[in-house]
C-alpha cells in the first residue's frame, strides 16, 4: 500500500508539475535567453570580425611620422599613406580636412602608445584609423623578422601541450575537472529553477485546504517523500531540456554553427571523486529540499515563505565569493566553515572534491553529515506539515509542533 | 469488533450506492450480514478519557463515547466546544494530551487500510486540477485501481449532473459543484466509516438534499456515520445516538430518547374541564384555564394516566404526548452558555 501510496504521489505530483505552464516558461527560458545571447554574440562577433578586416583594409588618406624606425615606406605606401613632415603638421592637416588621418608612431611602441588623429567618422568607423595604423606596425614588423614562422610566433600563436604527473602518474588536467563539476551546475540549475516549487509543494496543501483530506488518505512520509521525488524528476526533465538544444546543436549543426570539435573522450573520469560528487549533490539536494518544505509547512502564505525562499539561495551562492580561497587554500579557517557549515557545504565541498583538495575522510564526514541534517530536516519537514498545514491562517509554532508545547501533532 | 476486510463487506451495501456496473462487480464477493455486524460488540470509535491541552488552556477534559458498528452517530455541540479537535484527534492529525482515540480498536493511520471517508470543516481540494485527475488520485490514494477509480469518478459525477464537467479545472467550478465533488471524493471506495464535520455548511438546499440522501445510502448499506451537524432535523432523522459536548466535556450521550428523557422526558398535554386530580404517576408542570402539561413520573404511561384523568372526572377533550426536540434541547443546553458568556 506504501509503496502504491508513494507511486500515486510521485505520478501525481510529476504529471501535475510537467503539465503546467509555468513550469515550461521557466524551463524553455533559460535555453531560450541563453540562445538568444549567444546568437546576439555570435552576430556581434561576426560583424564586428568583418569590420576589423575591412577596416584594416580600409582606404583613406593619410600622414605618418615614425620616431622608432620601424615603420617601412613600402608598407605604408600599400594602404596609400605618406611620410608627415611634422606632428604638429599632420595634426593640423587633418584638423583642416586636407587629410583623413595622422599617425603618430612613438620612438619605442611597446611602451608608448602611438598617437593617431583622425577625421571623425563616427563612433564604429572611427576604429578604422586604429586598425590601420597597428597593421602597418605588424606589416613592418614581419618584413624585418623576414621568416612567417617567426612572425607568427612573435604574434603568439603558439599552441602547447602540457602533461603533468602526480604520485609518478599523469594527472587529467582540467579533463579530470571538468566531470564532478558538473554535479555543481546540475546543483545550481536544480535549485534555482526548482527551489519556489519545493517551497510551494507543502503550501499548496495548505492554500487549498486539502491537508485534512490528504493526511487521513496517505501517510505525511509517504507524501513528502513522494513530492521531493517529484520534485527531482522534475529537476531532470529540466536538465534534459536544457542539455538537449546543445546537444542537438552539436550533433546536426556543428559546422553550421561553427561549433569547436570537442574531444570528449579526453574528459577524465574519477570513479572516487564521481562517487562523492553524486553523493554531495544528492544530500545537498535532500537537506535544501527538506528546509524547503519545511519553511512551507510553516508559512501561512506563498507571499510570507517568499522572505526566506532568498535566505536560502543566498547560502548557495555565498562560497563563491571565497571561491579563489576554495580552490588554493583549502585549509584556509573560512574554507573550512563552509565546508562543515551543512547550507554552504554541498557547495564547497563539490569544488574541493572537484579540484582534488577534499580527502577522503573529510568526504566521508561530510557526506555523512549532509544526510545526517538532511534526513533530520526532512523529519522536521513533515513534523511540521502535519501540525503546520492545519494551521490555515496562521504561522506555526515551532515549539508547538515539535511537541515542547503542550500539545501536538502524533509522531 | 470484527474488522472488515475488503472481500467481507455487507452483501447490501453493494445494491444502492453503486454507480454502475463496473463498481458493483467489486461487490461481488462481499457476503457479510449487516445484522451479523451490528450484532457486534466492539466498537468501531472508541473514546476514553481524551484530554486535549492547546497552549495550556484545556480544551476538551474527559470526553468518553463509542460508536458502534452501523450506527449513525450525532456529535453535537455549539461552536468551539471541541467536535473538530476530537476528529483530528482521533484521526491523527492531533496528538490527543491524554486519552484512548481508536478507530477498529487501534489508533488510525492511513496506511492501515481502513476505509474512512472524511469530509472536513475546512475543504478544499487541488483547486488547480482536473476534477477528473483529483478524483482519481483520490481513489489511487484510497486503494482503487486507476481504471476504477476512474468509472467509478465518472459515474459519481454523471449522478450529480457534473458529467461535462470532468476536464474542467476545480476553480472554474462553482463552489456548490465543488462542494459535490468533495463528497464524491469522501465517499470514493465504501467507506466503512464516514466521519462528516459539518457536511451541509455551505451547501444550498438542493446540494442539502442530494448530501442527505448519500448519507442515507451509506447507511442503509452498513456504513458507520459519525456527524458534526447544528441541522437538528437532521440530526432526529438520521442518527441512532448523539453526545452533546459542551466545553470540552460530554453533556449528554445516548440514543435520542435517552437525551430527551434527561431533558424533561415526555411531556402530556391537555385541554381539559374539571378538576386534575394528585397522583403518584405524574406531577402538574403547568397549569393553566383548561390547559396543563403533566409530567411523567418513573414507571408511568400515557394510557395509565389517561384513564386515571377520567375515573377522576376530567373531561378530557384534547390528550397529546410530546418530547422536547433537539432543537429545544440544544438552545437548553448551549443557551445558557450564551447567557454565561454574555453575563458580567
Amino acid at each position: 500500500m506504501s509503496h502504491h501510496n508513494l507511486r500515486t504521489v510521485v505520478g501525481f505530483e510529476v504529471r501535475r508539475t510537467i503539465t503546467r505552464k509555468r513550469f515550461w516558461i521557466a524551463t524553455l527560458i533559460v535555453p531560450l535567453v541563453v540562445a538568444v545571447v549567444f546568437g546576439l554574440i555570435y552576430i556581434s562577433n561576426s560583424s564586428t570580425n568583418r569590420s576589423l578586416a575591412a577596416q584594416k583594409h580600409a582606404t583613406f588618406t593619410f600622414a605618418y611620422t615614425d620616431a622608432s624606425g620601424l615603420v617601412l615606406g613600402p608598407v605604408v605606401k600599400k594602404f596609400g599613406g605618406e611620410r608627415a613632415p611634422s606632428v604638429a603638421q599632420g595634426i593640423a592637416d587633418v584638423k583642416s580636412g586636407r587629410l583623413d588621418a595622422f599617425f603618430a608612431y612613438p620612438a619605442d611602441p611597446t611602451r608608448r602608445a602611438v598617437r593617431v588623429y583622425g577625421s571623425d567618422v563616427g563612433i564604429f568607423n572611427n576604429g578604422k584609423y586604429a586598425s590601420v595604423a597597428t597593421e602597418i606596425l605588424q606589416l613592418s614588423a614581419d618584413v624585418k623578422i623576414a621568416s612567417p614562422t617567426l612572425a607568427l610566433l612573435a604574434r603568439g600563436a603558439v599552441k602547447v601541450d602540457s602533461t603533468t604527473f602526480k604520485d609518478g602518474v599523469r594527472s587529467p588536467g582540467l579533463n579530470g575537472l571538468i566531470p564532478p563539476l558538473i554535479y555543481l551546475l546540475i546543483f545550481y540549475v536544480v535549485l534555482v529553477m526548482l527551489g519556489n516549487q519545493m517551497l510551494n509543494s507543502t503550501l499548496e496543501e495548505k492554500e487549498n485546504r486539502v491537508t485534512e483530506m490528504i493526511l487521513t488518505t496517505v501517510n505525511p512520509n509517504t507524501l513528502i517523500t513522494g513530492k521531493i521525488l517529484s520534485l527531482f524528476i522534475a529537476g531532470v526533465v529540466q536538465m534534459m531540456v536544457f542539455i538537449s538544444p546543445i546537444i542537438i546543436a552539436y550533433l546536426f549543426f556543428r559546422s553550421t554553427l561553427n561549433l569547436p570539435n570537442l574531444d570528449l573522450s579526453a574528459l577524465v573520469f574519477n570513479a572516487e571523486r564521481m562517487l562523492i560528487g553524486a553523493l554531495l549533490l544528492l544530500g545537498g539536494f535532500t537537506l535544501f529540499t527538506g528546509t524547503l518544505v519545511a519553511i512551507g509547512a510553516v508559512m501561512p502564505t506563498a507571499k510570507e515563505a517568499g522572505a526566506f525562499f532568498g535566505v536560502m539561495m543566498a547560502l548557495i551562492f555565498i562560497p563563491f565569493y571565497a571561491v579563489s580561497l576554495i580552490v588554493s587554500h583549502p585549509g584556509a579557517l573560512i574554507v573550512q566553515v563552509f565546508t562543515y557549515f551543512p547550507y554552504t557545504a554541498p557547495i564547497t565541498g563539490m569544488i574541493r572534491n572537484a579540484f582534488g583538495s577534499l580527502s577522503i575522510v573529510e568526504s566521508l564526514v561530510l557526506v555523512v553529515e549532509l544526510y545526517a541534517f538532511g534526513y533530520v530536516v526532512i523529519r522536521l519537514a513533515i513534523q511540521l506539515f502535519r501540525y503546520g498545514s492545519i494551521e490555515y491562517t496562521r504561522k506555526v509554532s515551532i515549539r508547538t509542533a515539535l511537541g515542547w508545547g503542550t500539545s501536538r501533532p502524533r509522531s | 469488533m470484527t474488522s472488515m476486510s475488503h472481500s467481507t463487506l455487507p452483501a447490501s451495501r453493494c445494491r444502492s450506492t453503486r454507480p454502475n456496473e463496473a463498481i458493483r462487480r467489486l461487490c461481488n464477493s462481499r457476503t457479510m450480514d449487516p445484522s451479523a455486524a451490528n450484532a457486534s460488540s466492539e466498537p468501531v470509535v472508541h473514546i476514553e478519557n481524551f484530554k486535549m491541552v492547546f497552549d495550556n488552556r484545556v480544551v476538551i477534559d474527559g470526553l468518553s463515547f463509542d460508536i458502534k458498528q452501523g450506527e449513525t452517530f450525532g456529535f453535537l455541540g455549539s461552536n468551539g466546544s471541541g467536535k473538530t479537535t476530537t476528529i483530528r484527534a482521533l484521526l491523527g492529525i492531533y496528538q490527543p494530551t491524554a486519552g484512548i482515540l481508536q478507530i477498529d480498536g487501534r489508533v488510525f493511520k492511513p496506511e492501515d487500510g481502513k476505509r474512512l471517508g472524511y469530509l472536513p470543516e475546512e475543504r478544499g481540494l487541488y483547486k488547480k486540477e482536473s476534477v477528473i485527475d483529483v478524483m482519481v488520485y483520490f481513489g489511487r490514494l484510497k486503494g482503487l485501481s486507476h481504471e476504477t477509480a476512474r468509472e467509478w469518478s465518472l459515474s459519481f459525477l454523471e449522478r450529480v449532473d457534473l458529467a461535462d464537467q470532468s476536464r474542467v479545472r476545480l476553480d472554474k467550478l462553482s463552489s456548490g459543484q465543488q462542494q459535490k465533488v468533495q463528497l464524491g471524493v469522501t465517499i470514493m471506495n465504501d467507506p466503512e466509516l464516514l466521519i462528516l464535520d459539518e457536511p451541509t455548511k455551505g451547501f444550498d438546499p438542493v446540494n442539502r438534499r442530494l448530501l442527505m440522501g448519500i448519507i442515507e445510502d451509506q447507511k442503509r448499506v452498513g456504513a458507520t456515520v459519525m456527524m458534526v451537524t447544528h441541522q437538528m432535523d437532521e440530526v432526529e432523522r438520521l442518527c441512532d445516538r448523539v453526545i452533546l459536548l459542551k466545553n470540552g466535556r460530554s453533556e449528554a450521550y445516548g440514543t435520542i430518547n435517552e437525551v430527551q428523557d434527561l431533558y424533561g422526558g415526555t411531556t402530556i398535554r391537555i385541554r381539559y374541564s374539571g378538576s386534575i386530580p394528585d397522583s403518584a404517576h405524574f406531577a402538574v408542570s403547568l397549569r393553566e384555564r383548561n390547559y396543563a402539561e403533566l409530567k411523567f413520573t418513573d414507571g408511568a404511561d400515557a394510557a395509565l394516566i389517561l384513564k386515571e384523568l377520567v375515573d377522576a372526572g376530567v373531561q378530557v377533550r384534547e390528550f397529546t404526548t410530546s418530547k422536547l426536540s433537539l432543537d429545544e434541547i440544544f438552545l437548553k443546553v448551549y443557551g445558557q452558555e450564551h447567557r454565561s458568556d454574555v453575563a458580567p
